[in-house]
């Protein structure tokens, strides 16, 4: 392990690598440091570029985007009380207080130096675990991998915002995207209605750059003019972000505990298929709050509650890592992108991937880990001058952000039909939002689709026995993980209604 | 009595399922396979069709109860809606443009036209700055993706390029 590793990193700190991942890093601060602008949308700008890379260099690029977005978004959380992206939310919760209390620069620095070590702590996970679990995963048979995928739909649209029924129709609806087409055993066509165009199918990148961007950019034009938090922060963006290193290192350190549950909460959600590092973020600030001596201290910017929420966030992006690279399942919508990458350049993601393209796989661990450092360089260097980028007008990001997303669709396949189907669920990603219906099942419909069919047609050619789903162990044991999730998610939402009604009732 | 919107989606999300559901029996079925290529269509519009119908019975249920309307973020003001519709217009038109026009033009155009409908530039140098970012953003697309990373770009009919 250690020898392909250390060739990795020899390969990823030579400059053709090197450059793109710098790029990628320093692209992911800047994303990640623009309120409205997510880890995802800045991971689909991205894409078009990676097109004509290599696929070392683009996923190196992917790779940076999603290390240096998880960080950047404590720089405005910090500074200004607005966080960057989602998961920078609970950061703001202690960072703020912190820097607004005369401390700027400890505060953002407590922030950079847990996400440096949460995130290398995150690529320990990775790198140890992804092979075992991939070895796992190449003894599932179908039946399995079905129920898996039945699991992970079921947990996301249990988890997700919104009812459960809006989860479930979420996911129904991506699952009924890849329906259309063909049939992927015998290549009938399906529900296309002699139509040319749906014949084709509705290819997935330019879909979930669809629903994902379109939905994104017009919920932030509809917000513009509307008065932001943290305008106060605003003068704290002249100050200066010095602070000891050294002081700042020993006081992350000193709490040993404290950083290491909050990276376990941070890679645990990052493995669970659809829950991004907003929720790793939150929970882990809850945990810590809770297991902490002195809870009153939280929210009046404690160190405590900025390390337990960065070192999580960055956490999150080794969990998710792991889940793409042993199963060939996205954890979230940025690594989704990152498989679409993967397989616009003919790389078969899954179980055998870390075996079959062991270059390829170490030099991702490499680029993850020496992303860390590149991320602290360049929020050392920049992380004011990240201030001013965030004043970027959004009349002058959107169209600039949709024409790369043309650019992204349109060389999927070098068709218009892609840049079509962009448009087409561009429109549908922004209703089922405004209509409150959450986007993360429906990627995940999108995304495992097509593998839930093929897996349920081999187990029934395989054997045509339904009963071996639940009689196979393993197979049996995800289905009931994935009817507990549903039922745990009916009782929150019971518990929650009742409460709601008590309140109302005793108001 | 009267539907929410919430009803109102469960209602299209059933009826959409029940006529692809309808469909998926008239697919063939293959010679080799168990299953046909409904097979799994039906199952899953199926649950689909019954989570529509929840939503639908959930929403009847609320508004029989008087409750709070479920659903959604709060609705936007008329001039957001309407500048929502606008972009998306705009969008639609650029779409339809870039097979005529090529992907240069119809960008420039597009980058002109979506910049003032976002926000209304109102100095002359905002102007200004507003024609730049239009014509730099297409020449830079061009320049990075087709001239050094080899990534096509749409061509138009009348243009040629």
């Amino acid at each position: 392990m250690l020898e392909p590793l250390g060739n990795g990193i020899l390969t990823i700190v030579q400059w053709q690598y090197l450059l793109p991942l710098f790029l990628g890093t320093l692209i992911g601060v800047v994303g990640g440091a623009l309120p409205g602008v997510t880890i995802t949308l800045t991971i689909i700008v991205l894409l078009p570029f990676t097109f004509g890379l290599d696929p070392l260099q683009g996923l190196a690029a992917m790779t940076g985007v999603y290390v240096g977005g998880s960080a950047g978004g404590l720089i405005t959380a910090t500074l200004l009380g607005i966080p960057g992206t989602p998961s920078a939310i609970a950061t703001t919760f202690d960072g703020f207080p912190m820097a607004r209390n005369g401390e700027p620069g400890r505060a953002i620095w407590l922030g950079i130096w847990s996400s440096f070590f949460g995130g290398l702590l995150g690529g320990l996970f990775l790198i140890l675990v992804t092979g075992p679990l991939a070895a796992i995963a190449l003894r599932f048979g179908p039946w399995e991998y079905f129920s898996l995928f039945v699991l992970a739909l079921a947990m996301v649209a249990g988890l997700a915002e919104g009812t459960l029924l809006k989860g479930l129709i979420s996911a129904g609806i991506g699952l009924v995207v890849t329906m259309v087409g063909s049939d992927p055993i015998g290549g009938i066509p399906r529900f296309a209605f002699d139509s040319d165009f749906l014949r084709g199918g509705f290819p997935f990148l330019p879909v979930l750059i669809g629903v994902f961007a379109f939905s994104q950019i017009m919920t932030d034009v509809e917000s513009l003019g509307r008065p932001k938090s943290g305008q106060a922060g605003a003068a704290l963006a002249r100050s200066s972000l010095s602070a000891s290193h050294l002081k700042t290192i020993g006081e992350i350190l000193g709490r040993p505990l404290l950083l290491l549950w909050s990276t376990v909460v941070g890679i645990l959600i990052g493995v669970l298929p659809a829950v991004g590092g907003s929720a790793a973020n939150m929970l882990a600030y809850d945990q810590a709050k809770k297991l902490s001596s002195h809870p009153d201290r939280f929210g009046k910017g404690t160190p405590e509650g900025i390390i337990a929420a960065e070192s999580a966030n960055n956490a999150n992006v080794g969990g998710s890592l792991v889940t793409i690279m042993a199963f060939g399942i996205p954890g979230d919508a940025v690594t989704a992108v990152m498989l679409g990458a993967m397989t616009i350049h003919g790389i078969q993601s899954g179980p055998l991937f870390v075996s079959q393209n062991v270059e390829l796989a170490y030099g991702i661990y490499a680029a993850y880990i020496v992303a860390h450092p590149l991320m602290v360089a360049i929020m050392a260097v920049s992380a004011l001058i990240m201030l001013r980028v965030t004043q970027v007008r959004l009349s002058v990001l959107a169209p600039v952000v949709l024409v790369l997303c043309v650019v992204g669709a349109y060389a999927v396949g070098n068709t218009m039909s892609s840049v079509y189907v962009l448009v087409i669920f561009g429109a549908v990603g922004y209703a089922l939002v405004k209509t409150g219906f959450p986007l993360a099942p429906l990627i995940l419909g999108l995304i495992l689709g097509e593998q839930i069919e093929l897996n349920l047609v081999r187990s029934i050619m395989t054997d045509d026995d339904p009963w071996l789903f639940v009689t196979r162990p393993i197979s049996g044991g995800l289905l009931l993980a994935a009817a507990l999730s549903v039922a745990l998610s009916v009782w929150q939402h019971l518990r929650h209604a009742s409460r709601t009604r008590k309140v109302e009732a005793d108001f | 009595m009267r539907l929410g919107r919430d009803g109102v989606i469960g209602l299209i999300c059933f009826a959409v399922s029940l006529a692809l559901l309808v469909q998926s029996f008239s697919l063939p079925q293959l010679p080799l396979t168990p299953v046909g290529p409904g097979f799994y269509p039906r199952i899953v519009l199926g649950l689909l069709g019954m989570a529509g119908l929840g939503l639908l019975l959930q929403d009847l249920l609320a508004a029989r109860a008087d409750g709070p309307v479920s659903g959604g973020e709060p609705r936007p003001t008329a001039g957001v809606h309407r500048r929502v519709i606008l972009l998306f217009g705009i969008i639609a038109a650029y779409v339809l443009l870039l097979p005529v026009l090529g992907f240069r033009s119809s960008t420039a155009l597009f980058v002109l036209a979506l910049q003032p409908a976002i926000e209304w530039p109102v100095t002359a140098r905002a102007w200004a700055a507003v024609v730049a970012i239009a014509i730099a953003t297409p020449l830079a697309a061009y320049l990075v993706f087709e001239k050094y990373l080899l990534v096509l770009l749409p061509r138009g009919s009348l243009t040629g390029w």
